[in-house]
């Protein structure tokens, strides 16, 4: 066979004109200049797109809580209404409308092809007109002013009010008109309020809390000693007494806790404000339901950067309001932040261990490849499936069993037996795990060999070669690893939806009980926070500047733990891999 | 087959190659027997009946063309090649009488008595200091002053101390290429073995730090026995004592090293020495 192939070329070899299929000149295909665009173009395409991504996501959430101003739109049919113009955009007006309408806006609406613009305005004040936001169509609006009276008020309650301070009603003082008290006085008052609903709250949350933890410790105690000895027994008997004592200890510091509350909300409820909103109606609501009020026309840049920078601080600060459509996200930043520590203390001395055996131990062989593939197909299946066996394994199995032989007294409810923070973080620890031995094998193999023999030649055991050389030299690639799995396991919402993240957490993971670290607790989560404010609340529109914001702070999160992945990285880089000449 | 310890030379037949073993010179006798060695990688084999006596306190080069097994055989002085998947050995090699290739054999212990230098330096990433003072950290030892002592000794061994005296704790990787080298020398004598197995040290070197080597390895052969294998000729004719000539495999000539360069007896010697291939 190679001789007839052999022959047939040679026998048309010379039939060829060498000159004549040969050019001098380099065509461009055969230059690759074609593919070099393709290339290029593909790469422009895709960091454009993430570009323009992220400047999207961070204009809006940066935006998000500027003050705007307050417009006050009197329409075509004599009513007005207030509010801020959120956004703006053009829509085919419907044939019923156009009937409606006088015959020159009808023109001008038909000669821009049935066309025309509206306004979104935020025009607040929920408990009055059952809306937030309203449509106003270009062709309505008679005029658009922006008075400086008119106020943007954010309530503890029924989201924002719009509209202009008239009254106010200190203590037992009568109430006097808005323009009795100067802004010094009213910011005073407003400060006071704020500080007394703080003390209700830590009153009532705090103080009360504590006592009710107390109370439930005693009976989980009496619980305890009649599961182990019988109902009727003597230890029993005891701990009931012991309960009971404690129990009237705890009623007395109760009583006088609750007085306390009692008295703070009767003087709250003498300290009040009243608004008129646009069309007349007036509101009265005590001075410590208002979070924040401001003149959105009559602000300087001060101001106004004064009201961004506080807005910020209560959302880094506080906790959600009005279903996490307001207020803050501490708790979620929390939560997020805690998971992502226990999956990182689970996820490194696991996946670097596997990962040494794997690498130096074991006998390269045929099932050492089979667990290596299986580890890299790991990191592919679905994440949603490992939220399917964290609930059925960890919490359901493993926690149920936990509770049975540990905390059978607060059976039925369950302690570790539902979604919790340690199932999360196990749950994304297995998820991740892969990222981690992967990374971690590359940076073993990459571990020059003259490094090993040199050690080993000196005399060390494989081990005291791992420790000393090989170890420190692979850590920036370990480093790497770890940090890329923190990344993504704090990006990661689909399994935790089912191992443990709630809408609304009542209590941290960590607080002043003990054993202070509660990794039973369901806790909050930014990404999941993203989802239910955008998806899951009452009131979506409100919560689209929330979901803008949350989600700018969990990029920043993730890109600044990539971004110190990258300074370790490159700083140890630079301490173990010098020149070698 | 106890050939190595044969005190006279015996020719031996094997393939069509004579292998010869050299006799003993040396005042204080052969540290290292070697009889019969013979290596695979795989199914390939590397080494054949591989028979010498490396005399106590000279130096001993071994030279011959590329992939001849002469690195290998360096190798397999100190049990390297066990890192290698797949390598078997046949044959004894004796250091002071032991067999180190004994299935009781400690190799760690093995390799603690033969100090080696590679072909490419090779520094850990760390301070200077504790390059030189590794095989004693190893070992457990932790006292500061013997520390201290042992790596001015080995840095003053190896003349690099007046360089890096200042530097001690600053990274090895800083060091250039022959200081880098003569750094891993250092580091190879600091833990006093008996051997000192070189592997092309100065293959990676520039002539002015392959001069500083080999004037160390001057001084070194007093105090060490040094086995070094190096590709270029002049080198092995003013540093050895000893050379011992491979050639595909098998070791093809063995004496003195005035007696190789001068008078070869293996045409293939004479051919190689001369320049007609390699």
């Amino acid at each position: 066979m190679p001789d007839s192939a052999i022959s047939k070329t040679s026998a048309m070899a010379p039939a060829r004109a060498p000159d004549a299929v040969r050019s001098r000149s380099t065509s461009l295909r055969a230059r690759g200049e074609p593919f070099v665009w393709l290339l290029g173009g593909a790469l422009a395409f895709g960091v454009m797109m993430i570009v323009g991504f992220l400047l999207l996501v961070l204009w809006n959430g940066i935006a998000a809580f500027f003050p705007k101003p307050l417009a006050e739109v009197r329409l075509t049919d004599g009513s007005k209404l207030a509010g801020e113009p959120t956004r703006r955009e053009r829509y085919p007006v419907t044939p019923e409308q156009l009937g409606k309408l006088a015959s020159a806006p009808r023109a001008a609406i038909l000669a821009a092809d049935g066309v025309s613009g509206r306004t979104l305005y935020r025009i607040g004040n929920y408990d009055i007109y059952n809306e937030d936001f309203r449509w106003v169509s270009d062709f309505e609006v008679t005029t658009v002013a922006y008075p400086a009276q008119l106020m943007f008020v954010e309530r503890r309650e029924w989201g924002p009010l719009v509209g202009s301070a008239v009254a106010m009603k200190l203590g037992n003082e009568a109430e006097r008109p808005m323009a009795a008290f100067s802004a010094a006085a009213v910011t005073a008052a407003h400060r006071e309020a704020l500080a007394r609903w703080e003390r209700i709250r830590h009153l009532e949350r705090g103080e009360i809390g504590r006592i009710n933890h107390y109370l439930e410790q005693g009976r989980l105690r009496v619980r305890r000693a009649e599961l182990r000895h019988g109902t009727a027994s003597a230890e029993a008997q005891t701990a009931r007494a012991a309960a009971e004592e404690q129990a009237r200890e705890l009623q007395k510091s109760y009583d006088a806790f609750s007085g306390e509350a009692r008295d703070l909300r009767q003087r709250d409820a003498t300290h009040l404000i009243t608004f008129a909103e646009i069309g007349g109606k007036t509101k009265t609501l005590p001075l410590s339901g208002v979070v924040r009020m401001y003149a959105a026309n009559d602000l300087h840049l001060m101001d106004k950067l004064a009201v961004y920078v506080s807005r910020w601080w209560e959302f880094l600060s506080d906790e959600p309001r009005e279903a996490n459509t307001e207020g803050g996200v501490l708790p979620a930043i929390f939560g997020t932040f805690a998971m992502t520590l226990l999956l990182v203390l689970v996820v490194a001395p696991f996946g670097v261990v596997t990962a040494l055996y794997l690498r130096e131990y074991a006998r390269q062989g045929r099932l050492v490849s089979i667990v290596r593939i299986s580890v890299n197909n790991l990191a592919g299946v679905p994440s949603i499936v490992y939220g399917v066996f964290g609930l059925g394994f960890f919490a359901y199995i493993l926690g149920g069993t936990i509770d049975q032989v540990f905390f059978s007294e607060r059976l039925p409810s369950p302690t570790f037996g539902t979604g919790g923070l340690l199932w999360s973080s196990l749950t994304l620890a297995l998820l991740t795990v892969p990222v981690v031995i992967v990374a971690t094998e590359e940076a073993l193999a990459a571990v020059p060999r003259s490094m090993r023999e040199g050690s080993l030649a000196c005399g060390a055991s494989k081990w005291q070669t791992i420790r000393n050389i090989v170890l420190p030299r692979a850590m920036p690639g370990i480093m790497t690893g770890i940090i890329l799995a923190m990344a993504r396991g704090a990006g990661e919402v689909a399994p935790l939806m089912l191992v443990g993240v709630v809408k609304l957490a009542p209590e941290l993971p960590i607080d002043g009980f003990f054993p202070y670290i509660h990794l039973e607790r369901s806790f909050m989560h930014l990404g999941f926070h993203i989802f239910d404010v955008g998806f899951q609340s009452r009131n979506s529109e409100a919560g689209k500047p929330m979901v803008f914001v949350t989600t700018v702070l969990l990029v920043a999160l993730v890109a600044a733990m990539n971004a110190s992945a990258i300074i370790i990285r490159s700083r140890l880089k630079r301490k173990f891999q010098g020149s070698q000449f | 087959m106890a050939v190595a310890a044969a005190p006279q030379q015996k020719p031996i037949a094997q393939g069509g190659y004579k292998t010869v073993c050299h006799v003993k010179r040396g005042p204080a006798g052969a540290v290292l027997e070697i009889g019969g060695f013979n290596l695979w990688y795989g199914a390939s084999q590397a080494l054949f009946e591989v028979c010498m006596a490396v005399e106590k306190g000279l130096v001993t080069a071994l030279i011959g063309p590329s992939g001849c097994g002469k690195s290998t055989l360096l190798r397999s002085l100190n049990r390297m090649n066990d890192l290698i998947d797949g390598v078997r050995t046949g044959g004894l090699v004796k250091l002071d009488g032991e067999d180190i290739y004994d299935s009781r054999a400690d190799v760690i212990a093995l390799r603690k008595r033969m100090g080696m230098v590679f072909q490419k330096p090779n520094p850990f990433p760390m301070s200077i200091f504790e390059n030189v003072v590794y095989p004693l950290r190893v070992d457990g030892v932790n006292d500061r002053a013997t520390l201290q002592e042992a790596c001015e000794r080995a840095l003053r061994g190896a003349a690099l101390w007046e360089e890096a005296k200042d530097r001690l704790g600053e990274s090895a990787l800083g060091l250039s290429g022959g200081q880098q080298q003569r750094l891993c020398i250092a580091r190879a004598t600091a833990g006093e073995p008996d051997v000192l197995l070189m592997d092309e040290p100065c293959s990676a070197l520039d002539p002015i730090a392959t001069a500083k080597i080999e004037e160390l390895m001057d001084e070194l052969s007093g105090q060490y026995t040094v086995i070094i294998v190096t590709h270029n000729m002049q080198q092995a004719a003013r540093v050895s004592d000893n050379t011992a000539f491979m050639y595909l495999g098998r070791l093809i000539e063995y004496g003195d090293t005035e007696e190789i360069f001068t008078t070869p007896s293996d045409p293939r010697t004479q051919d190689y020495i001369t320049g007609r291939f390699g």
